[in-house]
Formats: structure tokens, C-alpha cells, sequence
């Protein structure tokens, strides 16, 4: 990228800047954990939030809740399409990261789907707006019986390389988690990849920093949970993780699999770069808290990488990261509030900045 | 110039059959500020007195008045001859009759408009089916098909082609963006799994009204004509009502003011206490005006008034009557905002018109906007009564005083030069801009005058009091007053005459004697007044007092550097006119006028508005916090009929 690129896309991060700064405050989570109801959180969103302009043709009484978060999450795709549409982007590879993910996320949801027999399930929450740009027909995932089915659909695209080895049953399904490691190990690798080869410098620096974090962080939640719920062994660990650390040493990594328990991996959690930014480690004794506080870690991550970032692509990521968290933020608020679950029960499992 | 009104304490008895005469005499004379009986009657040690606890007649009815549909009739105060002869049970029949009424026509405005309201969001919905040549009754009537109506998300559309295997089908009719109206039709043995995948699609089913009948556009139109008819009597609805109101409006607002009155003369029973066949009211009147309420119960028999000086009564406190002059009386405003003085206190109300004068004169100084605001506050206050409209009127006219001395009007610093030529002088008195330590200066200078009046205002009142820890020994005594005094004539001797007086008899004299003078005031006046002193320890005595003479010498910095805002304001207010003459001056020649106009505009309203406030806070904390301590005076409040339409 010319000097004089790198200059054109500070349009770009102003718009980005400028969204950043109209996200939900503190004072809109708070109005919205009030609500009653969820035709009342609907309006308030609806009225009083950047999410206006998304539910104008709402009708709050009637919509479905689950339509709602469709919304929601069709709305934070648009975003990404128009901070890329912006500037042209969309030429660099890396920027289609958002695209792959969602791509990878389909791909393996119809594959649970096609497991459990349940297509319709999968075709009803599919994201539509995938249908224009994913690089594989999505809908005909839906008619598929079998997991070579699968394959016949995504045959041409990375992802076919990626799964055509899995290994099938003999009733034609495919092992789900070996799937969600093969094609998870792929795209970390992938964003990994173009963040070294495209961008140099700061930009660099600051993306390998994020990317390494998300995937300690995968690695590192997943362990707890299997640990938590499982009692999982080293060996255990080490098959159904990510096969490489980020800035956690592989030695670091391998101690925490290794714990004997979740109170041994809490502990050496505790003197890595992680685990000494979590005041009362130790309180985290259940997997949600455990994963609500390294998911905090990373929102600040994000969030000092776009005030501080000077590449496009840095804010991008980021900011992408952080709308997301809100989305799920709002979408935990709206389902607490469907099922009347007490608001400090709801409060604990957001993620506010 | 402001003083307080002196009032008479009013003992009122006489027999219970004649209580109402007398309230009303009370209401009616428009000075007696009432105040519970009961509670002289507990200080003279008087026993058989009871309070009257009643309940009020004429509240339901009152309630009932209010609560009538006028269509937005505003009632208020009124003449009530033409309902004097009226007995309390014409007037109840009366109101219900109209309430009867008025509520007839209310209910039938609301069926017409919620018929309206229906038949336009059926409207609504066909607007999407246009173009539909069915008949919608027989639709629904089929025996094979089942049909449904509704929208459906566009995301949704999309997925549609997933169950072209499946037997059913949906049309689309409109397109909103975000909804496909249409509807889906399937056969009834499996309009159930059709119904179930329209709803995980999140299909919302709108349900066709009884009355749409035929085609969509047959229905349209039966339902514009429905609608039509519809308005065209809700319009005869509102007429009817519009009209009773006129007739009967007068006489409603007329009954209104009567049953106001009696229910507010009825409250004032409850201030009464009871002793035999007797009542007993007390209040207060103001002294001048003892020989004309007296007369006004000639006509009452065995009625007597009795006025005593208000300090006989020591259990209620006396209310508080700010009296003031023509120029002075708006800037009471000011001074209720803050707290009203007690009764033997001290009406500051004077000092606030003639330093608010000054001030906002000083900071505002322009002849053109000082009559623009002058102007304006005249108007104002002779058309709403409000006295923030005197007070501009006669700070508008300081202001254009200022101006003169400053050679300013609507921003041209020149205008008014040959004024000056005229009178012998060369130029204007002062060039803002080019006296810029003078202003200065001056400004500190008022704020030190305004300071040392305060402290000896604080002293001379204490000293009434005889509280002699505040008016001799306290900050804002007499020892205040010399530390202060001393501070200032040793800086400007050394700074301007060339005196120094940084000498030690000098320091040890008038600062470090009255700092330690200070430190123990609190000893000090109760030695004066032949008390003890009593103190938790040593320690706590030296510590808390360390600290409040810290306060004090930091005070005086303070307050005194507070006011060279007025300064600031000076070179705010010349430097925007300047901005304002600039922009004027590189603009077109057909655009420069409209730039000085608007300019003018926004500096009046913006400089005016901080300037006015400024002031306020320079009165309210340098200058009422040396003195005016005791702000928490009762309102002299005389006892009248309130027709604002609430029951309390």
C-alpha cells in the first residue's frame, strides 16, 4: 500500500471512529435491562440507539424474537459490508474475514443440522444475507442427507480440502468436532497468514496481536470447559485443540492441559500475560464466568487497538470484534428478559466496555 | 429604601354561626396571612380549645367540575353574579346535568374514532392486496385450500426456494424493503407443517377483519365510504359538543369559581379552634393595615379583633414582608430565590438592585444593546407581569450608561465620538482595549468595595444581636474587617503609592492579631457574654480551628479575585462586537447589515444571558455569604382563593 493509500483510508477509520462512538453506553444497557418486556426493549433499541435505522420497518408488538436478533446480526453484517464498500476494500483478501467466518459458521451449523436430521432448523436461522456473497451455494447445504453431500457442496472452495479427510461413520454423518477443529485451525491460520503477508509494521504487529490472542483464547476456554464439565485428560486436550499457541509459550499451554484440575489450571493461568489481568482469578470457578472474563481481556484488546490504530485494518478487526460483542450483548438482554430471568443475572453475563 | 414590614399579631373572636362571615372578610381583605390557632391557644396554657376537623362539602363536587370533558375549555377565575342566588343543591344538579352531558358526547366521539381507527388500518392492509381480483370472503371460504395473509421478511423470500418441493405456494403482493405482503395458500391436510415452516421463516399472519368483504378493491372502496360517513359524524359529534360548550361555558366556569371559593373558605375552617360557641383564628396582618381590617368586620356582631405586637406569640414565627421602592421591589425576586431574611433580619434587596445595576451595567456596557434589552424587558413585563421583565428594563438602561462611558453602540466603537467632541471631550471616556489593566484594576477595586460593605453589614447586624463572636471576632467582623483593611492598604501602598508598610508592628498589628483573634473567636465571645467555653480537646480545637482560618485568609483571595470576571466580561463582550464587525466587513454589501443584525442578536442573547448569571453568582456567593446567613424567613403569605382547577 502507497503512502498515499494508507492516507485515502483514513476515511475509512474516521467512519469507523465515528460509529465506535455511537455503541450502546452504559446508560442504554442499563434502560434496556428495565425493560419488561421484549416488544419494550424492541422500542427502546428502535428509538434510542444506532439500531434505529435497522428496526424502522419493525412492528415491535408482532416481531418474532428470533427474527429480532436476525436482524440484529443482518445489521452488523451490513456494517462490515459498508466500512469494506467504503474504499474498496473488499479487494484485499484479508478483508473478506468477516465473510469467511460467517461461511465456516454455516458450513458448520448444517453439518450439526444434517447430524441431528433437523435441516429445516438450519435453513430457518441460516443468515440470508450469506446467500449473495458466500463462495459456496449455502441453501443447497440445507437438501443435504449425508456429509459427502456436504462436500459435493463446498467441493472448489478452501473449505473442501479442509474436511474432504475427516473421516465418516457408516451412517454417512461426520464427526462434528473434528470438523469444528479442522476448520477453525484453518481460519486462524488463514487470518494469520494474510495479516503477515499483507500488512507491515504497526498494522502487523497490532493485527498478529489480536489474532494471537483470540487464539490462546479459543484454546484456553475450551480447555477450562472440557476440564470443567469433562475432566478431560492432556492427551484428551491436546487432540481437540487448536494445534498451535499464539503469544502463550507451547511449554505454557502444555502445563495448562496437563492441570489436574480446574483449580490447577486457574492457577497457572494465573501467571501468564492472561491470567494477570484477571483480578480473583481464582472466583472463576464456572466455565461462563471463566469465559466472560477472558472475553473481557479481549475487548480491551480490541477497543485500545482502534483508538490507538492507524491502518484500516486494525481498526476493522477491531471494531468488528467490538460490534459483535454487542450484538450478543443485546441479544443476551432481549432473551433475559423473554425468559424474566433477574436483571443481575443478565448483567453478569454481558460484556459492557 | 428596603426594610421589612412590620406586622400585628390578630386575634380573632367570636361566635361559631358567624366563622364562615368572618373567613370570607378574611379572604376578601387580601392582607391576613392565616396561622393555626392551636398552637397559641397550647402557648397560654388554655385548655377545652379543639381544632375543627370536617370534611369538605364541596369536594366531590369540585371534582366533578374538573373532571368534565370541555375539549380543552381552561377554566379560571371569574365573576360569579350571575350564580349568586344559586343554592349549593342547583348547583350539584346543574354540574350533573352537564357532566351527563359533555361525557354523552365524549363516548360518542371515542366510537367514532375508534371506528375510524379500525377501518383505516384495514385500509392499510389492502393497499398491499391491490391488484387482487378475489373475492377475500370467498377466499376464506374454500374447502380444499387454506389461505393466509400476511408479510413475510425478505430474508425470509430468499429461502423460500429450499421448499419448492412442498405444496404450497406464496404470492407476493407489495414490497416494503423489509416485508413481502402476500399471502401462502396450501391444501387443509397440510396447512398445519405449512403453518410450521412459514413460522420458523418468521411469517407474521394478519388477520382480515369481519367487515372487509369482496374484492380488495371492492373492500376499499366500501370501507372509504364507510369512512366517510364515519368522519362526517364525528364532525357532527364535535360540533355538538363545540356548541353546548359555547352556551353553557360562562355558566360552568361561573359555578367553578363559586365552588372554588366555597371549598377553599371551607379549608380555611380546619386553621379555627373551638371553645364552646366560640371560635378563635390568629394571624398576621401588616401594621398599617390594623384600622382598615377591623373595619371590615363592623357588620359581623360579636366579632372582636385584638392586634398585638407579633413577639407575643413566640411560638409561631412571624412572616416575613419584603417592602421595597419602584426601583428596588423586582430584585426581590432575587432575594426569595435565595431565602427571605427573618423577620428582625435584614432586607438586602436594596444592595442587590443597586450592585446587580452596576455590575450587569459594567459587564453589558453598550448604548444600542443596553436599550434593546431595556426595551424589551419593558415590554415583557407590561405584557405578563413578570418582574424579570423590570429587572431588565432597568439594567437594560445601566447598561446603555456604560456604553456611553465605554463609546460603544451595537458594536461601532465610534458612533458616538462626535457626542464626545460635542461635550469637550477628544474621545470616548474609556477604550476598552486600550485600558486593559485599568478595567482590571477597577474591577478588583468594586470587588473589594463590595466585600468590606458586606463585612460591615455583617458586623452591624451581629452587633444588634449582640452575637459578638461573629461582629467582632468572626471573618466578617470587625476583626475580619481589619485583617482585610490591612492586606489591601499594604499591597496598594507598595504597588502604588510607595508606601511600605511590610514592617514588623505593622504585620504583628493588623494580620497575625486578628488571624489569632480570629482562630479564637469562639473563646472570645463566650468570655464577652459571660459563658463558658466548651471544647472536645486541645487537639480538635487547634485542628478544626487551623483549618476554618485557612478557609477564611483563602476566602478573601478568592472572593476578592472573583471579580475580575466583571473585567472579563468587559473584553468578552467588546472583543465579540469586534468579531461580529469583522465578519461584517468581509462579507458582500448586501450581506453585511444581515451579519451586524444577527451579530448583535447573538451577543444580546448570549452575553446577556452569562452576564445576568455571572452577576447573580458574584451577589449570591461573595457577597450574601459574608452576611446574609439568615435566609430562611417565612413567607408573608395572605390567605386568598386559588381558581387554578386542582383539588388538593
Amino acid at each position: 500500500m502507497s503512502a498515499l493509500d494508507k492516507n485515502a483510508h483514513y476515511a475509512t477509520i474516521t467512519k469507523i471512529r465515528t460509529q465506535y462512538g455511537k455503541r450502546l453506553s452504559r446508560a442504554d444497557y442499563e434502560e434496556l435491562l428495565s425493560k419488561k418486556s421484549v416488544v419494550e426493549a424492541t422500542e427502546y433499541l428502535k428509538g434510542s440507539t444506532m439500531y434505529s435505522k435497522a428496526l424502522a420497518n419493525i412492528d415491535a408488538s408482532t416481531v418474532h424474537r428470533g427474527y429480532l436478533e436476525m436482524i440484529l446480526r443482518r445489521n452488523l453484517f451490513d456494517r462490515y459490508l459498508e466500512f469494506c464498500k467504503f474504499q474498496q476494500l473488499d479487494r484485499q483478501p484479508f478483508y473478506r474475514f468477516r465473510i469467511v467466518e460467517y461461511e465456516i459458521k454455516s458450513l458448520l451449523h448444517g453439518i450439526m443440522c444434517m447430524n441431528a436430521g433437523s435441516m429445516q432448523s438450519f435453513i430457518s436461522s441460516m443468515p440470508a444475507y450469506l446467500v449473495t456473497y458466500a463462495s459456496f451455494p449455502v441453501l443447497d447445504l440445507g437438501k443435504a442427507t449425508s456429509f459427502a453431500e456436504i462436500l459435493s457442496v463446498i467441493r472448489g472452495t478452501p473449505y473442501y480440502q479442509v474436511l474432504k479427510d475427516i473421516p465418516v461413520r457408516q451412517d454417512g454423518l461426520a464427526d462434528y468436532s473434528k470438523c469444528e477443529l479442522q476448520l477453525r485451525t484453518y481460519y486462524m491460520r488463514w487470518l494469520l497468514n494474510l495479516a503477515t503477508k499483507e500488512f507491515k509494521g504497526t498494522a502487523r504487529k497490532a493485527l498478529t496481536q489480536q489474532i494471537e490472542m483470540q487464539t490462546d483464547l479459543i484454546n484456553i476456554i475450551n480447555a477450562y470447559r472440557m476440564k470443567c464439565d469433562f475432566h478431560a485428560t492432556a492427551d484428551e486436550l491436546n487432540e481437540a485443540m487448536l494445534p498451535f499457541s499464539g503469544r502463550l509459550p507451547k511449554s505454557k499451554l502444555q502445563e495448562l492441559y496437563a492441570a489436574a484440575n480446574t483449580e490447577e489450571f486457574l492457577r497457572v493461568l494465573g501467571d501468564t500475560i492472561y491470567g494477570k489481568q484477571i483480578s480473583e482469578l481464582d472466583k472463576c470457578t464456572d466455565s461462563v464466568h471463566f469465559e466472560h472474563e477472558l472475553t473481557k481481556l479481549r475487548c480491551n484488546l480490541a477497543r485500545r487497538s482502534l483508538v490507538l490504530a492507524e491502518d484500516v485494518s486494525v481498526s476493522l478487526y477491531s471494531m468488528m470484534y467490538l460490534l459483535e460483542i454487542e450484538v450478543t450483548n443485546i441479544i443476551t438482554i432481549i432473551e433475559g428478559i423473554r425468559y424474566q430471568k433477574d436483571v443481575s443475572y443478565i448483567e453478569n453475563l454481558l460484556v459492557i466496555q | 429604601m428596603s426594610s421589612i414590614e412590620k406586622m400585628e399579631l390578630v386575634n380573632i373572636v367570636g361566635l361559631i354561626r358567624y366563622l364562615d362571615d368572618t373567613l370570607i372578610h378574611c379572604i376578601r381583605s387580601g392582607v391576613f396571612h392565616i396561622e393555626q390557632s392551636s398552637q397559641i391557644a397550647e402557648e397560654s396554657g388554655a385548655a377545652g380549645f379543639v381544632n375543627l376537623h370536617e370534611q369538605n362539602p364541596y369536594k366531590d363536587l369540585l371534582k366533578q367540575i374538573i373532571s368534565m370533558d370541555l375539549n380543552g375549555y381552561k377554566l379560571h377565575e371569574a365573576d360569579t353574579a350571575s350564580v349568586a342566588g344559586m343554592t349549593d343543591q342547583e348547583m350539584k344538579a346543574y354540574i350533573e346535568d352537564m357532566h351527563m352531558r359533555f361525557s354523552a358526547f365524549s363516548a360518542q366521539i371515542a366510537q367514532y374514532t375508534d371506528y375510524i381507527s379500525g377501518r383505516t388500518q384495514a385500509l392499510k392492509q389492502l393497499e398491499h392486496l391491490q391488484g387482487m381480483n378475489v373475492d377475500l370472503q370467498k377466499l376464506f371460504q374454500c374447502s380444499h385450500i387454506a389461505i393466509r395473509f400476511g408479510k413475510l421478511p425478505s430474508d425470509s423470500y430468499l429461502k423460500l426456494s429450499y421448499y419448492q418441493e412442498k405444496t404450497f405456494l406464496f404470492l407476493p403482493y407489495d414490497d416494503d424493503g423489509e416485508y413481502r405482503w402476500g399471502f401462502y395458500f396450501a391444501p387443509k391436510d397440510s396447512i398445519a407443517e405449512t403453518d410450521e415452516i412459514m413460522r420458523s421463516l418468521f411469517f407474521e399472519r394478519i388477520w382480515m377483519p369481519d367487515f372487509v368483504t369482496g374484492t380488495p378493491e371492492q373492500a376499499t372502496s366500501d370501507l372509504q365510504a364507510d369512512l366517510e360517513i364515519a368522519q362526517s359524524e364525528l364532525y357532527e359529534a364535535h360540533k355538538a359538543q363545540q356548541e353546548l360548550l359555547e352556551r353553557e361555558s360562562e355558566k360552568i366556569n361561573a359555578v367553578f369559581c363559586k365552588v372554588k371559593f366555597l371549598y377553599e373558605k371551607f379549608k380555611l375552617r380546619s386553621y379555627a379552634s373551638i371553645y364552646r360557641d366560640k371560635f378563635y383564628l390568629v394571624g398576621f396582618i401588616p401594621s398599617k393595615e390594623t384600622e382598615r381590617f377591623k373595619k371590615l368586620f363592623a357588620d359581623i356582631p360579636d366579632v372582636s379583633i385584638v392586634c398585638k405586637p407579633p413577639e407575643t406569640a413566640t411560638n409561631i414565627e412571624t412572616p416575613v414582608k419584603l417592602k421595597n421602592n419602584f426601583f428596588t421591589r423586582p430584585f426581590s425576586m432575587f432575594v426569595e430565590m435565595y431565602g427571605l431574611p427573618r423577620y428582625n433580619g435584614f432586607n438586602p434587596t436594596g444592595l442587590v438592585a443597586i450592585t446587580y445595576t452596576i455590575l450587569f451595567g459594567i459587564m453589558f456596557g453598550d448604548l444600542g444593546h443596553g436599550l434593546v434589552v431595556s426595551l424589551f424587558g419593558f415590554l415583557f413585563y407590561k405584557k405578563t407581569k413578570n418582574q424579570l421583565g423590570a429587572i431588565l428594563a432597568r439594567i437594560g438602561l445601566s447598561s446603555a450608561f456604560f456604553g456611553l462611558i465605554f463609546g460603544s453602540v451595537f458594536g461601532f466603537e465610534h458612533a458616538l465620538d462626535p457626542l464626545y467632541h460635542a461635550i469637550g471631550l477628544a474621545h470616548k471616556p474609556i477604550e476598552v482595549m486600550e485600558n486593559i489593566n485599568l478595567i482590571l484594576f477597577s474591577a478588583i477595586g468594586i470587588g473589594v468595595v463590595l466585600i468590606l460593605i458586606s463585612i460591615v453589614i455583617n458586623t452591624v447586624l451581629n452587633l444588634r444581636k449582640k452575637d459578638y463572636t461573629e461582629a467582632l471576632f468572626g471573618n466578617n467582623g470587625l476583626f475580619g474587617l481589619i485583617f482585610f483593611g490591612a492586606i489591601l492598604f499594604m499591597l496598594v501602598g507598595t504597588m502604588f503609592l510607595d508606601i511600605n508598610l511590610i514592617k514588623p508592628w505593622y504585620i504583628l498589628l493588623f494580620l497575625v492579631l486578628p488571624i489569632v483573634v480570629m482562630f479564637f473567636r469562639e473563646p472570645l465571645g463566650c468570655m464577652m457574654q459571660h459563658k463558658k467555653y466548651h471544647a472536645e480537646s486541645v487537639g480538635d480545637f487547634i485542628a478544626s480551628n487551623f483549618f476554618e482560618v485557612f478557609e477564611f485568609l483563602l476566602s478573601y483571595a478568592t472572593n476578592t479575585l472573583s471579580f475580575v470576571r466583571i473585567g472579563g466580561f468587559v473584553f468578552s463582550h467588546a472583543g465579540m462586537m469586534s468579531v461580529v464587525m469583522m465578519l461584517s466587513e468581509t462579507a458582500s454589501a448586501g450581506a453585511s447589515p444581515v451579519i451586524i443584525v444577527l451579530g448583535n442578536l447573538f451577543v444580546i442573547g448570549m452575553e446577556g444571558v452569562l452576564a445576568a448569571i455571572q452577576v447573580l453568582r458574584l451577589e449570591f456567593y461573595e457577597i450574601f455569604s459574608r452576611f446574609y446567613t439568615e435566609s430562611d424567613g417565612k413567607a408573608f403569605t395572605p390567605v386568598s382563593i386559588n381558581y387554578d382547577p386542582v383539588v388538593e
